[in-house]
């Protein structure tokens, strides 16, 4: 049902978006610059290689980042050394300092720091239980090997789902609110909220980044290509015709209600993967709730792949065969008959 | 006739069959040979490990500028934002200007040319996306001098119309050349002979001797100026050296590149760091 609405009256639907989010920058400030850093950094040219020979661009696409969750958050809420102008060379952002904005319900400063510990307890922490540094940690991505600045995914629930934002949703808030910026900020903050703010291809390659690394799976022992051979099922080829309703890593890979970052080994006896509670993956509300536990047995991850998967692969072996054998002779009959067809009196004739 | 487009037809037919005779090839005994290949090539490159023979190291071209970047597409719904994703970059770019296929500088100083001031390059880098080599570091006198200035097309080179309040500052897809007078004709300072006189000498330059490949560089280089154009000569009020209007700038960008806070804060890079820039390498002694 997304989906058909997604499609429904698309142009006009696209013009509408395109209208509200070149007029919203415009018509929004920008909270965050109270610096006035972007009067170097909007210049895309402000960039330089370093002595590593590592490009670093220092330029902000206002306009891109006035529609990401940072939006608000000054810039020294992040790069805190900068304290002058000219300001020396920017130290390397942490991201679980406290910083720029007090979380509402607390009401205290707002930081990422409780997404430490669920990296800490996961299988991407760089330290095993004992607190000894893993082989190949080095490995283990960091904040921005997974994530670039956040952006906006705002969702309309106005009368219809689609995605974007709904002038009328946005027309009952200001019946209440007054400033422009407020309601933008808090639709789209919301809306992104109820859903992914990646959609799943988007996530899969994020993944792939480093699980279809052939060296880096090689190096960890890992069983599969995980994101290449996600690719190859139902759900993968769905991702790729960017169906926001399937499945992708993050929904099997997490047990629900729990932070994103906290993807546990599947010999874990917690993860939502291990043997004995992979059978609950599949059934819950929202994917398939009728379904047997059985139909989590399945290999999600099989490639084609001799070693790696024997018996798929002997499988998918007897029905390429099939199909092949079936179809080359009968395409080969009719090419035939159509050759018959245009030289009907044709013969080749033998040798006495 | 009407046997010429049966005959027609039946060959349409034929092409189909082989089309599609093709498409089923590749679709299944296709797979089957590709897999048995790479399992061969997995069996070899297996052996190899065993026999502990070094792996090729990649070279620090590859590493550095090879596997840099790569093209994304994000899917945000309410449009589809296409980058390229800079590995370790958080901010979004959002956009490709490419490179700058005129400037024959570029060839060897890249398209970030400038790296000897610390402080310093990234700004100087940033001037150098929109304003060519030839504007700064060439200082023209007497009767080369003609203080006409034009803007050329990155990809086509072509001297194309101010593209200043078509784009956001900085984000054109033009840079400023500047012409000098020779024989009375409007000539602009890199050339079209210029450039291939510089590219004539990187396709030989491995050929050639250290007296000839020195005196190439003497003579690409011998416009250049021992001194650039500084800051101030352009971010003032009273003579900038660009005609900003002539090059299609409206009144409130002149005055905001000719602006207190963009004077000022000159001034405070000259008091901490601008010595060092008229004096290129010292910097990088200093790093």
């Amino acid at each position: 049902m997304l989906k058909k609405s997604i499609n429904k009256n698309v142009p006009a639907f696209t013009l509408f978006l395109t209208l509200v989010f070149s007029l919203l920058p415009a018509s929004i400030s920008f909270a965050a610059d109270v610096g006035n850093c972007l009067l170097c950094h909007k210049y895309p040219g402000l960039s330089r290689v370093d002595e590593k020979g590592k490009l670093r661009l220092l330029f902000i696409n206002e306009d891109i980042f006035n529609t990401s969750v940072h939006a608000k958050v000054k810039c020294e809420g992040c790069h805190t050394d900068i304290q002058k102008i000219p300001h020396d060379p920017a130290k390397k952002v942490d991201c679980l300092s406290e910083c720029h904005i007090t979380e509402p319900s607390t009401e205290q400063k707002f930081s990422h720091k409780d997404v430490e510990t669920s990296i800490v307890n996961s299988v991407h922490s760089k330290v095993d239980k004992n607190g000894v540094e893993k082989k190949f940690s080095e490995d283990i991505p960091t904040c921005k090997e997974c994530h670039d600045e956040p952006l906006y995914r705002p969702m309309s629930f106005f009368k219809t789902i689609r995605s974007g934002i709904s002038e009328e949703a946005m027309s009952r808030c200001k019946s209440c609110h007054k400033k422009d910026d407020f309601i933008f900020r808090f639709y789209s903050h919301v809306t992104s909220r109820l859903h992914r703010t990646k959609n799943p291809l988007n996530i899969a390659e994020m993944c792939g980044r480093c699980h279809d690394n052939a060296e880096l799976v090689a190096r960890h022992k890992l069983s599969t290509r995980a994101a290449f051979s996600y690719g190859e099922t139902f759900h993968g080829k769905a991702a790729r015709f960017l169906d926001e309703r399937i499945p992708d890593c993050l929904d099997c890979h997490i047990n629900k209600g729990e932070s994103v970052h906290q993807i546990l080994s599947s010999t874990d006896p917690k993860a939502s993967i291990n043997e004995n509670n992979r059978g609950k993956i599949c059934a819950t509300t929202d994917c398939h709730p009728q379904a047997s536990p059985r139909l989590a047995k399945y290999s999600v991850h099989a490639e084609f792949n001799l070693e790696q998967s024997p018996v798929q692969y002997f499988f998918t072996f007897f029905f390429i065969v099939l199909t092949g054998g079936t179809l080359l002779p009968l395409m080969g009959i009719i090419f035939l008959d159509l050759l018959r067809r245009l030289f009907p009196n044709a013969v080749i004739k033998r040798r006495k | 006739m009407l046997n010429i487009l049966k005959k027609l037809y039946i060959l349409a037919f034929m092409a189909l069959t082989i089309f599609f005779m093709i498409i089923i090839w590749k679709v299944t005994f296709a797979q089957i040979i590709e897999e048995y290949h790479t399992r061969q090539e997995a069996i070899e490159f297996a052996k190899i490990k065993q026999q502990q023979k070094p792996e090729k190291e990649k070279t620090a071209f590859e590493k550095l500028v090879l596997e840099g970047d790569e093209k994304v597409k994000l899917y945000l719904g309410y449009r589809v934002l296409e980058e390229t994703r800079i590995k370790g970059h958080f901010h979004h770019i959002g956009f490709d200007i490419g490179p700058d296929k005129r400037s024959y500088c570029n060839t060897c100083h890249g398209d970030m040319p400038h790296d000897d001031v610390k402080e310093l390059r990234a700004f100087l880098n940033m001037h150098a996306f929109f304003i060519a080599c030839q504007t700064c570091h060439v200082k023209l006198e007497g009767s080369k001098k003609t203080g006409i200035y034009k803007w050329y097309d990155r990809t086509t080179g072509e001297i194309v119309d101010s593209p200043v309040k078509k784009y956001r500052p900085g984000t054109y897809k033009a840079k400023i050349v500047p012409f000098e007078s020779v024989n009375g004709k409007l000539v602009r300072l890199d050339s079209q002979e210029n450039s291939e006189f510089v590219q004539e000498f990187r396709e030989k330059e491995k050929t050639l001797t250290e007296v000839q490949r020195s005196r190439a560089k003497k003579m690409i280089h011998e416009i250049v100026s021992k001194q650039p154009v500084i800051c101030e000569n352009c971010h003032q009020k009273e003579a900038p050296l660009l005609p900003l209007a002539d090059l299609g700038y409206p009144k409130e960008r002149i005055d905001a590149i000719t602006s207190t806070e963009v004077v000022g804060m000159i001034k405070n890079y000259t008091q901490f760091y601008m010595p060092r820039m008229l004096h290129p390498g010292e910097g990088s002694k200093k790093d």
